[in-house]
C-alpha cells in the first residue's frame, strides 16, 4: 500500500504536485535602462551560434545538466556549473548574442528517460543508459547514434510530446532572456543529418520570437534539400529562418558537392534553393577548422590550422577533403555559377563553439573542451599522459586522440546598428559577418571604386566606404574602367595577442572557367614591407615562451589598416575576396594544460597556434560587355 | 498565542511536514481512487476497479483512444505479472543490491523533498528578504560614459606617452578632442558602459583607471594594449541595488533553488541521525573520518563512461 502511494505520488508530482509556478508569475519587463543609440556605421557584436544544453541527447549522456536559461546566464557573463561540478565563467566578458541549437532529433528525450515516472523511463535500456558501467552506457547510447546514421526514428519515441515540450521551453527561454539593446537571443536548433556517419549537420536559426510547433529534423529526412524546401514553406507562411553548415571537415567531402542528393548535376533551381536558405557557413569551431586543408591549398603556409580529420563522434578517418572545406566550396561555387547560372555556395562566414557544456570554451588558457565529463580532464583530452608524467610509449584511446586535435574556438562577429534580434539577424542574412578562432578580433572589410584614399581609421572613412563601396558579404559590380580598392581594418582583442598580418584570400575563375586561389598579405605589423614577388610580409619575429606562455608584447600591432588593389585584377573574371587576420603566435590550450601540470606538452601536438579571424567574402561580378 | 502560531507556521514550512502531509494525502487518495489493492505483504493480489480504470486512462493518454476489450485485458494481465514479479523480486532482495534501483529510489525521494520545497509560492516579503540578504548578487554595477583620445603605440612607439602629455595640455586650454589623436577602430566616445564592458574593449588597466578617476576634465595618459589614452568621464550612473519588480523572475528562481537545496540537505541531515553510520577505510585512507559529515551539502556527480 505504501509502495503504491509512492508510485502514484511520483506520477502526480510530474503533473499536479510539482506544478511549476512560472505559469502564475507575472510577465516581467527586462531591467529598464537607456538603450544606446543605434550606430549608422554599425558596431561589432560577438556571439555564439552553436551551443547545446541538457536537451541534446548526447549532452545529457555527457552528464551535462545545464538548461537553456543557464546557457544564457553564462553567455551574459554569469557563472554556471560544468558537468563535473566545477564553475565556468568567461574571462573575456559577456557575449552580445547567443543561439541555442540543441539536436532536434530526440530533443529532451534523454532527460525524460532519466525522469522517474515519465513513460520514456520504461524503455528497456533506460537503466543501462544511466548505469555506472561505461560499457553498458556505451552499448545503450549507441542506439541513438546508430539511429541518427540511418535517419530512422526509434519507434519508442514516435510520440513527439517530449520533443514538443522541450522545444517550447527553448522558445520560452529565448523570449525570457532577450534584452533588446543589450543581449540578443536567437531561437535555433541543429538538423543532425549524418548519412552513414558523414556529417551534414546544419544549424537552423529563426529570425523572430516564434517558431513552428516542431523543427524539421533528420528523422523527417536526412536530405538537406528537404530541409530547404521546408524552410521555403515556412518563409511563405511568414516564418523566416536561415541554415548554417558546420563541420564540413567531418563530411568526407559531402557537405559542398557538385551534385544533388540524387547524384544528378547541380542545376540553377537547386543552386538558388540552397543559396536562399543557406547564406552562412561555420568555418571554425571546437571540432576544427573548415577553411581549407593543406592538401587543398598547398601554397597557403597558414592552412594547417587546427585541422580535424575524423568523422564526427567516430574514429573513422576522413579520406576525401574536396567538398569538405569552405574555400574550395567558394571556388566551386564560381564554377557552378558559370555552368548552371547560379552560385549555390555564395555564403558568408561565421564561427561557433558547438559546445555541449552549455558554455563555450573560447580561451586557450582556460580550455574545457566541449563534451562534458568525456573530455573534462587533461588526460582525457590528450594534453597529459595517463600517469601524469611521461609521454614515452604514449598510446591514447581513440577518442582522446580525437579530442587532442580539437581547438578552443570560436565566435561569430556581426556588424549591426544595435544589439537587437532584428539587427543581428539582418546582419547574418546579408552576411555582414566574420568568424574568429576565439579571440574578439574586430575586422572591417570593404571593396569599391575610388575608396582607397579614405582609410577605415576614422568614422568618415567608414562612412565613405559604406556610401561608395560594399561591405563583407556583398557583391561588387564591375565598372567599365579602373580597378576596385579594398579597404581592411583589424583590431586586436585587448585580452589576446597583438596582430601579425592581414591577408586577402582571392579565388577566381580563370579564362578557361577553372577556379584558382591565391593568398595576398595586404597589411603587415611592425612597419614590415610586403615582398612583391611572394606577397608576404617580412617575419615580424614574434615569439612565445612555451614554458610560461608569455608572448612578445613588443612585436605585432594593436591595429592594422590597409588599402589594397589586386595586382592581378582582371575585370572580365568572376572572383571572391575574403580577409584573414593572423595574431602573433600564442600557446595552444594543450600547452597551457601541460604548463599548469608542470609537464612537457604532448609532443604529437602543436605547441603554439596563430589565432585568426576570417571575414565573409566580397564577390566581384564583372559587368556584361 | 503568538508563539503557538509561530510554531504552527514553522511546522507548516518544514519540508518534512510537507513530505509527510503529501505522503498521507496520496496514501489516502490512492486508497480512495484505486480501492484497496492488497499490499505486498499479503499473498492476495486483487486488482481494484480503480486500478483498472487507471490502466485504461494511461492507455488513453498515450494513444488518444480507449483500449479495446482485448487490449485492456492484456494490459491488466501485464500489470498482474508486474505486481507478481515485483513482489517476488523484492522478496528475493533483488532491489537491495541493484545500483540502478537504489539510485532511482533515492532520486524519487529527493525529488519529492525538493519539488515540495519548490512548489511553495514565495510572498513578496520572502523575495524582498532574499534580495536584501544577497544585495551583491543583484546589484546593478556603476556605468560610465567616456571620451578618449589615443596616441597609438603602433604609430608612435615610445613617443606615444609624451605626445599624449602634449595633447593633454592642449585639451586643458579647450582644444577640440576630435582634432587630436590617432585613427582607430576604438570608439572616441563610449555610451554608459560597465567597467567589465570597458575592459573587454580597452583592457583591464584602462577600465580600472576610467572607473577610479574622480573629477572633471581630461586626464591621463593611461596605458592600454593600443597605446596611451587621454580620458574624460562625460557621464556616470552610480551602481545601485535593483528593485524587486525589476528582477522578480530571477530572484524567484534563486529563492526556489535555495529552498530545494536546503530541503534536500536538511532531509539528509535529519535522516542520518536515525542511523549509526561507520565507515571502515582501507589502508591508505585510514586517517579519514569513520563517521560521515552529519550535514551533507553536496550531491555526488555520477561518472559516466566514454
Amino acid at each position: 500500500m505504501v509502495r503504491l502511494a509512492f508510485s502514484v505520488c511520483a506520477v502526480a508530482l510530474l503533473s499536479a504536485c510539482g506544478a511549476p509556478q512560472q505559469a502564475g508569475a507575472p510577465e516581467q519587463p527586462p531591467v529598464a535602462g537607456d538603450r544606446p543609440a543605434p550606430n549608422p556605421l554599425n558596431n561589432a557584436y560577438f556571439g555564439d551560434l552553436h551551443l547545446h544544453t541538457r536537451n541534446s541527447f548526447d549532452a545529457y549522456i555527457f552528464n551535462v545538466r545545464a538548461s537553456p536559461d543557464e546557457a544564457y546566464a553564462y553567455a551574459k557573463g554569469g557563472t554556471i556549473k560544468h558537468a563535473t561540478g566545477l564553475d565556468m565563467k568567461m574571462k573575456s566578458g559577456a557575449l552580445d548574442f547567443l543561439a541555442i541549437t540543441d539536436h532536434a532529433e530526440y530533443l529532451g528525450v534523454l532527460p525524460a528517460i532519466d525522469t522517474p515516472g515519465d513513460p520514456y523511463a520504461s524503455v528497456p535500456y533506460a537503466k543501462d543508459l544511466f548505469s555506472t558501467d561505461p560499457v553498458q552506457v556505451n552499448t545503450a547510447f549507441r542506439r541513438f547514434g546508430d539511429a541518427l546514421r540511418t535517419g530512422k526514428r526509434m519507434e519508442e519515441y514516435a510520440d513527439l510530446r517530449t520533443v514538443k515540450s522541450a522545444w517550447r521551453d527553448i522558445i520560452e527561454s529565448a523570449r525570457k532572456n532577450y534584452e533588446p539593446g543589450k543581449f540578443t537571443t536567437l531561437i535555433g536548433y541543429e538538423f543532425t543529418s549524418a548519412p552513414e556517419g558523414r556529417n551534414l549537420h546544419r544549424n537552423v536559426i529563426f529570425a523572430g520570437d516564434t517558431a513552428p510547433e516542431l523543427p524539421f529534423t533528420a528523422l523527417e529526412s536526412q536530405n538537406p534539400e528537404e530541409l530547404w524546401k521546408w524552410m521555403d514553406q515556412q518563409r511563405a507562411a511568414g516564418v523566416e529562418a536561415l541554415s548554417i553548415t558546420h563541420n564540413a571537415n567531418g563530411s568526407n567531402g559531402t557537405m559542398y558537392e557538385r551534385t544533388k542528393w540524387d547524384g544528378s548535376p547541380v542545376d540553377r533551381a537547386w543552386s538558388e534553393l540552397r543559396a536562399r536558405n543557406e547564406p552562412l557557413a561555420e568555418i571554425t569551431q571546437v571540432k576544427g577548422t573548415s577553411e581549407t586543408h593543406p592538401l587543398l591549398s598547398p601554397n597557403d603556409e597558414f592552412a594547417g590550422f587546427e585541422i580535424m580529420e575524423w568523422y564526427i563522434g567516430s574514429s573513422t578517418p576522413v579520406t576525401k577533403f574536396d567538398g569538405g572545406y569552405v574555400r574550395k566550396a567558394l571556388k566551386d561555387g564560381l564554377e557552378l555559377e558559370k555552368q548552371s547560372g547560379a552560385n549555390p555556395y555564395k555564403f558568408g562566414l561565421v564561427g561557433a563553439s558547438d559546445t555541449h557544456n552549455a558554455a563555450g570554451s573560447y580561451e586557450e588558457d582556460s580550455y574545457l573542451s566541449k563534451v562534458g565529463i568525456q573530455d573534462a580532464t587533461p588526460q582525457r583530452r590528450g594534453s597529459a599522459p595517463p600517469d601524469g608524467k611521461t609521454w614515452d610509449n604514449y598510446k591514447p584511446a581513440d577518442n582522446t586522440l580525437r579530442f587532442s586535435t580539437w581547438g578552443a574556438s570560436g565566435l561569430t562577429g556581426v556588424w549591426a546598428k544595435e544589439n537587437t534580434r532584428e539587427e543581428i539577424y539582418g546582419a547574418l542574412k546579408r552576411k555582414e559577418t566574420f568568424a574568429t578562432s576565439g579571440p574578439r578580433i574586430r575586422v572591417r572589410f570593404f571593396a569599391g571604386y575610388g575608396i582607397g584614399a579614405s582609410p577605415l581609421t576614422s568614422d568618415a572613412g567608414v562612412k565613405n566606404a559604406y556610401d561608395r563601396g560594399v561591405p563583407m558579404g556583398g557583391d561588387l559590380v564591375g565598372q567599365a574602367t579602373g580597378k576596385p580598392d579594398f579597404l581592411v581594418m583589424a583590431m586586436r582583442d585587448a585580452q589576446s595577442a597583438p596582430l601579425q598580418r592581414v591577408q586577402i584570400v582571392k579565388g577566381w575563375l580563370d579564362a578557361s572557367g577553372k577556379a584558382q586561389e591565391k593568398v595576398f598579405d595586404v597589411g603587415c605589423s611592425d612597419g614590415g614591407a610586403i615582398n612583391p614577388a611572394t606577397h608576404r610580409c617580412a617575419d615580424n619575429g614574434a615569439t612565445v615562451d612555451v614554458k610560461s606562455c608569455a608572448w612578445s608584447e613588443d612585436k605585432g600591432d594593436a591595429e592594422i589598416s590597409a588599402a589594397w588593389s589586386d595586382p592581378e585584377f582582371d575585370p572580365k573574371l568572376n572572383a571572391f575576396y575574403y580577409v584573414r587576420v593572423l595574431e602573433n603566435p600564442t600557446c595552444r590550450w594543450s600547452t597551457w594544460d601541460a604548463n599548469r601540470l608542470g609537464i612537457e606538452p604532448n609532443p604529437a601536438l602543436p605547441k603554439t597556434i596563430q589565432e585568426r579571424a576570417y571575414t565573409s567574402p566580397i564577390w566581384f561580378v564583372p559587368t556584361k560587355s | 498565542m503568538a508563539s503557538v502560531t509561530d510554531f504552527l507556521r514553522r511546522v507548516i514550512r518544514e519540508p518534512l511536514a510537507h513530505f509527510l502531509a503529501i505522503g498521507l494525502v496520496l496514501f489516502l487518495a490512492n486508497a480512495l481512487i484505486n480501492g484497496d489493492d492488497a499490499g505486498p505483504a499479503s499473498e492476495t493480489i486483487a486488482i481494484s476497479e480503480g486500478r483498472v480504470n487507471q490502466i485504461a486512462e494511461s492507455f488513453l493518454l498515450l494513444s488518444g483512444r480507449l483500449p479495446t476489450r482485448e487490449e485492456l485485458s492484456s494490459l491488466v494481465d501485464d500489470f498482474v505479472s508486474e505486481e507478481v514479479g515485483y513482489r517476488e523480486a523484492v522478496a528475493m532482495g533483488l532491489d537491495a543490491d541493484d545500483t540502478i534501483v537504489r539510485r532511482r529510489m533515492r532520486q524519487k525521494l529527493e525529488f519529492l523533498i525538493e519539488d515540495d520545497a519548490a512548489a511553495q509560492t514565495p510572498t513578496d516579503a520572502d523575495l524582498q528578504a532574499w534580495l536584501d540578504a544577497h544585495p551583491d548578487d543583484y546589484r546593478l554595477p556603476e556605468r560610465r560614459a567616456l571620451r578618449q583620445v589615443l596616441a597609438s603605440t603602433d604609430k608612435r612607439g615610445a613617443a606615444a606617452s609624451a605626445d599624449a602629455q602634449a595633447w593633454l595640455a592642449k585639451l586643458a586650454t579647450g582644444a577640440d578632442p576630435s582634432s587630436l589623436g590617432d585613427g582607430s577602430m576604438l570608439p572616441a566616445a563610449l555610451p554608459l558602459t560597465t567597467q567589465e564592458g570597458v575592459a573587454s574593449l580597452f583592457g583591464a588597466d584602462f577600465a580600472a583607471a576610467a572607473f577610479t578617476h574622480a573629477g572633471e576634465g581630461w586626464f591621463g595618459p593611461v596605458a592600454s594594449p593600443f597605446g596611451q589614452h587621454l580620458i574624460r568621464v562625460i557621464d556616470s550612473e552610480p551602481g545601485r541595488a535593483v528593485l524587486l519588480a525589476e528582477i522578480r523572475d530571477s530572484v524567484h528562481a534563486d529563492w526556489t533553488e535555495h529552498r530545494r537545496n536546503i530541503a534536500r540537505d536538511e532531509f539528509h541531515a535529519r535522516m542520518r541521525q536515525r542511523y549509526n553510520i561507520r565507515i571502515d577505510w582501507p589502508a591508505p585512507w585510514q586517517d579519514l573520518s569513520t563517521t560521515p559529515d552529519p550535514n551533507p551539502k553536496t550531491r555526488p556527480v555520477p561518472e559516466v563512461g566514454e
